[in-house]
């Protein structure tokens, strides 16, 4: 079986923390699947996506995309790998299309494909008509949309979401959802944090739960609703594996 | 290369909407260069070029008091005053325009301090005429009250009142000089011209101090003054100030996470990194050379003299392109260790006025004490200060430079290698 993702046993503790961000984790992710990681604040989502990219080195563990190991094939990775990061990862003074030039210049990527590559995910996420304006004026939800296409513009094969519709109107994250669902169509991988469970319910094939750094169970979201007792909906599942205890 | 060429557009694009803040990077230095040559030109004049009003009380009125009195008058350095409202300056009225701080400097030629020297110089030629057995001058006891006095303004720097002593204490040797040839001629019956007139400036004009050039390349050299040391000194300040937009750029773009997207760009980082210290550079150089066509062109019309390039003036831009790369890169470094503005703004204000006070911007660095001479050289601004010195104050050339503009190149590639290494630690702390 060919995996887009393999985790192994991964630990990180962060210098100063009081609880590790990784207490052994381990996952693993088929290709062309769309899978939701899922897990109280403070679970170590946003870390393992961190190291998944090459931004953090874990203190031990593996862990693999498309079969490379993630310390010493970053730059492989990252060519394969899209990320949307939890913050607007964009130059608020540039427009969108300022951005979108200077981004893909950067993964080298001539004019005429950077203008055909946007002006579809502009049209597709509509921000066609905004595309001139200055992403610092922009709308949350709108500035969400321009993260998401800065982030598949070198089209990678698996895109990384964390928290992609956090703070957005109805609208906007309708529309980033039925984007996400058409793009798994297309055979891409998607890995996917968010807090909203019927997000995961709506786009993922399989959700993962993490708490306090650990793996906790994994499953399509049908199935474990059908086998944990009690639960009629992802939330519930979730609340029972996780608890109602909050994590500040 | 082409992501280094869009990293430059994209942070040309990013200055030129921040037009109040591309205003200030250029005027705010050049202003600042105006006002310190401006405030700074009456002390670098200093005792070269002012001409200060002495004040004059001659209670003596003999040929030691007529020495002095035009000894400083033919001096270009001073206007002598010896009368006011008609009337001759008394010593009581001299001391208390100098109290009132009016003057800054004032000489008493007491009572018979012609006849005291006149006595002084009879008792030397009394010693030599006993040796060859002439007649002798009538003498007196020698009397330590007749000396000129000199008052000044409490205020006066050392400096001053020792070149006020010195070229006094000329005037006064020259006046006894004479007074003891007329005695020694008059002895002997020789025949030298005693007349009044006789001048023994001329006599002795071979002998003592002239000052005289290093040797050709030095023929068109300018003498240190309010423009030479101003200009370029403030223009490489100002420069170094461009480490507050520096550093609170790379914050700013840090904490929008912008950073973040070209770090997650496969071997963008660098390229993105080379892109800013080059277009940051060309910023500084342009700065530079700003602020030395202020020096050339506008310098000269509020009064002061225009600044002077050197014999070599393309040297001086290959200085300022070290500069602007030193600076820049400190810029970067500040931005790179500093997690919040708050703590790089101030950082970037203070350490640059200390770099720029330890390295001889403010006063020439030959001024510091010798232990703050050595510490000078930590600052990126003494090598830049002291390279450019070296070319517009001593016509110098490459072979002058080649070692500053080397040190400048290091200093801002440390730097740059250190915030590089701290920008990749960054994320694998977790900040």
């Amino acid at each position: 079986m060919s995996y887009a993702i393999e985790i192994k046993e991964l630990k990180k503790f962060y210098k100063g923390a009081w609880a590790p961000a990784l207490d052994g984790l381990s996952l693993s992710i088929q290709k062309n699947t769309s899978v939701g990681l899922l897990g109280p604040n403070g679970a170590g989502k946003s870390t393992c996506i961190n190291i998944l990219c090459g931004l953090v080195s874990p203190d031990s563990g593996t862990a693999k995309v498309f079969g490379r190991d993630c310390t010493t094939d970053k730059i492989y990775i990252r060519s394969q790998i899209g990320v949307v990061p939890q913050q607007i990862a964009l130059f608020s003074n540039l427009t969108a299309w300022e951005n979108f030039r200077y981004i893909g210049r950067l993964y080298g990527l001539d004019e005429n494909t950077i203008n055909k590559r946007a002006q579809n995910l502009l049209d597709r996420l509509g921000l066609d008509k905004h595309a001139d304006k200055r992403v610092g004026r922009y709308s949350g939800g709108m500035k969400r949309r321009a993260n998401i296409i800065a982030s598949l513009l070198h089209e990678p094969e698996m895109v990384i979401l964390d928290e992609p519709t956090a703070g957005v109107d109805v609208q906007s994250r309708t529309l980033i959802l039925d984007f996400l669902k058409e793009y798994k169509q297309q055979g891409h991988t998607i890995l996917y944090t968010s807090h909203y469970m019927e997000e995961a319910e709506q786009i993922c094939d399989e959700v993962v739960i993490v708490d306090e750094g650990k793996f906790v169970i994994s499953g399509s979201p049908r199935e474990l609703v059908a086998n944990t007792v009690d639960c009629k909906k992802l939330e519930d599942v979730f609340l029972h594996y996780t608890g109602h205890s909050l994590r500040d | 290369m082409k992501k280094i060429f869009a990293t430059i557009i994209k942070e040309w694009i990013l200055m030129r909407r921040d037009v109040g803040g591309l205003m200030l990077l250029f005027l705010m230095p050049a202003l600042l260069i105006v006002v310190m040559a401006l405030v700074q030109d009456a002390p670098f004049k200093d005792y070269q070029e002012l001409r200060f009003e002495l004040l004059l009380a001659d209670n003596d009125h003999g040929s030691l008091a007529e020495e002095i009195t035009s000894g400083l008058k033919q001096s270009k350095n001073f206007k002598v005053i010896d009368s006011l409202d008609g009337k001759p300056l008394t010593d009581a009225k001299l001391q208390e325009l100098l109290a009132d701080g009016q003057y800054r400097v004032g000489i008493v030629i007491p009572k018979g301090a012609t006849a005291e020297v006149v006595n002084a110089a009879n008792h030397i030629a009394n010693s030599i005429a006993g040796k060859l057995g002439m007649a002798a001058f009538p003498t007196r006891d020698i009397r330590d009250t007749s000396y000129v006095r000199m008052y000044f303004d409490p205020v006066s720097k050392p400096t001053f009142r020792m070149s006020i002593s010195f070229a006094l204490d000329k005037y006064v040797t020259y006046s006894c000089s004479n007074i003891l040839v007329k005695r020694l001629s008059r002895m002997g019956k020789m025949d030298v011209d005693t007349s009044e007139t006789a001048d023994f400036k001329k006599i002795f004009q071979g002998i003592g101090i002239h000052e005289e050039q290093l040797g050709n390349r030095f023929a068109s050299a300018k003498l240190i003054n309010s423009v030479q040391h101003n200009v370029p000194a403030w223009a490489i300040f100002g420069m170094f100030f461009i480490v507050i937009p520096i550093a609170g750029h790379m914050i700013r773009e840090r904490d929008e996470r912008s950073t973040m997207r070209i770090e997650l760009i496969p071997q963008a980082y660098r390229f993105v990194a080379m892109g800013k210290i080059i277009f940051f550079t060309l910023v500084c150089t342009l700065q530079f050379i700003f602020m030395f066509c202020i020096g050339l062109w506008f310098i000269p019309l509020v009064g002061l003299p225009a600044l002077y390039l050197g014999a070599h003036p393309f040297t001086v831009l290959l200085v300022g392109i070290g500069i602007a790369y030193a600076a820049t890169a400190y810029g970067y470094f500040v931005g790179a260790m500093f997690k919040t503005a708050n703590q790089a703004m101030p950082f970037g204000a203070i350490s640059t006025v200390i770099l720029s006070a330890i390295g001889g911007i403010w006063v020439p660095a030959d001024v510091l004490s010798p232990m703050m001479q050595k510490i000078s050289f930590i600052s990126p601004l003494r090598w830049g200060i002291d390279a450019i010195n070296a070319l517009i104050l001593r016509n110098g050339d490459i072979n002058d430079i080649w070692l500053h503009i080397i040190i400048l190149l290091s200093f801002g590639t440390v730097l740059w290698f250190i915030s590089i290494y701290k920008n990749a630690r960054r994320y694998s702390s977790g900040q």
